[in-house]
């Protein structure tokens, strides 16, 4: 035992920093947050056990309905939009091969994956605004009415849709690339050869080629997608008292779970709300991954 | 020497119209991807109160009224405390995260010891758990901690990052373990073969790590959001939220100014070290 324990301390040793933190502030939060879900508790007075009444209050809160429709909707849209996008640019970039012109391209199309959540949120704003906002001014250049991006319920989902794609096509474009200069220029030259086109080549090889980085930025897509905050926030200029903008046209469950825990200070509410939402995600995720197999088994 | 004549030649070359026609695409792209930034530019160097209808701000009118409104900013507010201390948040996380990974991924990339697989499917774990579970019990803990509006409470609760152990592990894997038997044999303790032979053989590993959470760090928004909610511990985010805030009523040249001061570490990073950030997204699959 002593000896078993000389042998191998020196392993545990450098383990220990990083195991140290990462139960204390990962484990840790992880098992209390279950456990005070079921508490009503305002972090100052004693903590109340309500059984699961906090997940049956988000459950059937008006609030949680509307923030998941329009959690739904906008994954339903944003994260498809976001793939074809991203595999469009890919294509465009991968065509120029090692060109100077490749290179500008993919630089370029990457900047805004640069540019951190908050300031693009913080900028686009700008653009959407009424009377300031460039995108109203070209639209009047060319006879079209100014839009209420940021404050009509009916746009304001896919307003958010829009500076998403915006930032984050990029990222999945050079996933996408990365996965496209795998693939072994042969299989293009026995196309060529049988007489296809680009278009074709694109559908027959190049698609199904690239069908486990399809499924990294789709999966990934949803977590992140999932979990949306940042821009809907500072473009409503939200508080923990008011956020998601008239009639919560750009309210998300993330949103409401931080309203809860720091406006009206329910820990427990939203400890379960959180909880519900990784339910929620992981049952996305799982669902993937399933899809996925009974792809590669057929 | 090239003349600007040859570059032009040489960017136009064996041009047909299909491909013009692919150029022209890409270049309307780069144009959306751009302009946002331009226009903001546009707005901080634009003389101030001239109506949009005169200038739609698409192209700057002039420098030194830009920089007056940047000094103004500077002494007006306390964004200089707060880029203080998103610079120590940035420095001391990356630094922590690359120190507390490494040492890890070390001994699961070249070591064997009881409770390996299972030690290292643990630490995964949080990979597949979403960020935001943990935000308000992670709050929570801080607040306990007495922690809340300081330097460690943002840094400390994110060192023990799984995707940092993760990146740094398959790096490592892929260093000659004949190597560290050698050195055993030669008599090098263990701490040493970590930090004079590991971590020198996986520099771009470890710069790979430090390009992708400098920009995790530098983007984060919900986390010093909870953490720092009071003035003075303000990180350049917050800055940026609450100029966006309903009660600030604060003019576009404001906001834009304190936007280009928040951009100018992102854009001066993507500038030197576009190398290391498009091999390291490439490879990683993560940012």
């Amino acid at each position: 035992m002593l000896r078993w324990i000389r042998k191998y301390n020196k392993h545990y040793l450098m383990l220990l920093p990083f195991f140290g933190l990462y139960s204390i502030f990962f484990i840790y939060p992880v098992i209390s947050g279950i456990y005070i879900s079921f508490f009503q508790w305002d972090s100052v007075h004693p903590p109340v056990a309500v059984g699961f009444s906090n997940y049956i209050n988000t459950l059937t809160s008006e609030t949680f309905a509307k923030v998941s429709i329009n959690l739904l909707t906008y994954v339903g849209i944003a994260v498809p939009l976001g793939v074809v996008l991203a595999f469009g640019l890919a294509v465009l970039v991968d065509s120029y091969k090692e060109t100077i012109w490749g290179k500008i391209f993919r630089s370029a199309f990457f900047i805004p994956v640069m540019i951190p959540l908050f300031l693009t949120a913080s900028i686009w704003r700008w653009l959407y605004s009424p009377d300031l906002g460039f995108i109203n001014t070209a639209l009047g250049w060319m006879g079209i009415a100014s839009i209420d991006w940021l404050t009509n319920p009916k746009v304001m989902l896919y307003s958010v849709v829009i500076v998403d794609a915006w930032a984050s096509a990029g990222f999945n474009m050079l996933i996408l690339l990365g996965g496209m200069k795998n693939i072994p220029s042969e299989y293009y030259d026995a196309a060529r050869i049988d007489g296809a086109n680009k278009f074709q080549e694109i559908i027959h090889i190049m698609i199904p080629q690239l069908e486990s980085m399809f499924f990294l930025v789709i999966t990934y897509g949803f977590i992140s997608a999932l979990q949306v905050f940042d821009v809907p926030w500072i473009l409503t200029q939200s508080t923990f008292d008011a956020y998601g903008g008239p009639q919560l046209g750009m309210g998300f469950p993330v949103m409401a779970m931080m309203a809860r825990a720091f406006n009206t200070l329910k820990f427990g509410g939203a400890a379960a709300y959180g909880l519900i939402l990784m339910i929620f995600i992981l049952v996305i995720t799982l669902f993937q991954f399933r899809i996925r197999r009974r792809q590669e088994t057929e | 020497m090239e003349t600007v004549g040859d570059i032009m030649v040489r960017l136009f070359h064996g041009m047909t119209p299909s491909k013009i026609i692919k150029w022209i695409i890409g270049m309307i792209i780069v144009f959306v991807m751009v302009f946002p930034i331009y226009w903001v530019l546009c707005i901080v160097f634009a003389d101030p109160g001239v109506s949009i209808a005169v200038n739609p701000y698409l192209y700057p009118t002039s420098l030194t009224a830009g920089i007056n409104k940047i000094i103004g900013i500077f002494r007006e507010t306390t964004i200089a405390r707060a880029y203080v201390n998103s610079l120590g948040y940035v420095f001391f996380q990356v630094l922590g995260v690359l120190l507390i990974c490494s040492m890890a991924a070390f001994e699961f990339a070249l070591h064997d010891f009881p409770g390996k697989r299972v030690l290292f499917l643990i630490a995964l774990l949080a990979l597949m758990v979403p960020g935001i579970v943990v935000l308000i019990p992670t709050y929570l803990l801080v607040a306990d901690l007495h922690w809340l509006n300081t330097l460690q409470g943002l840094v400390v609760p994110g060192l023990a990052s799984a995707f940092g152990l993760f990146v740094l592990t398959q790096y490592m894997e892929s260093l000659p373990r004949e190597l560290f038997d050698a050195a055993q044999i030669d008599g090098c303790n263990h701490f040493r073969m970590y930090w004079s032979i590991a971590l020198p053989l996986s520099k771009n590993g470890l710069i790979t790590l430090a390009v992708l959470q400098f920009i995790r760090t530098w983007g984060s928004y919900i986390w010093p959001m909870v953490i720092s909610q009071k003035q003075p511990s303000y990180t350049i985010s917050q800055i940026v939220g609450a100029y966006n805030n309903v009660q600030q009523y604060a003019t576009i040249d404001t906001i834009m100014a304190v936007n280009v001061m928040a951009l100018v570490p992102s854009v001066l990073f993507y500038f030197f070290l576009q190398r290391f950030i498009i091999e390291g997204v490439a490879r990683t699959g993560l940012k």
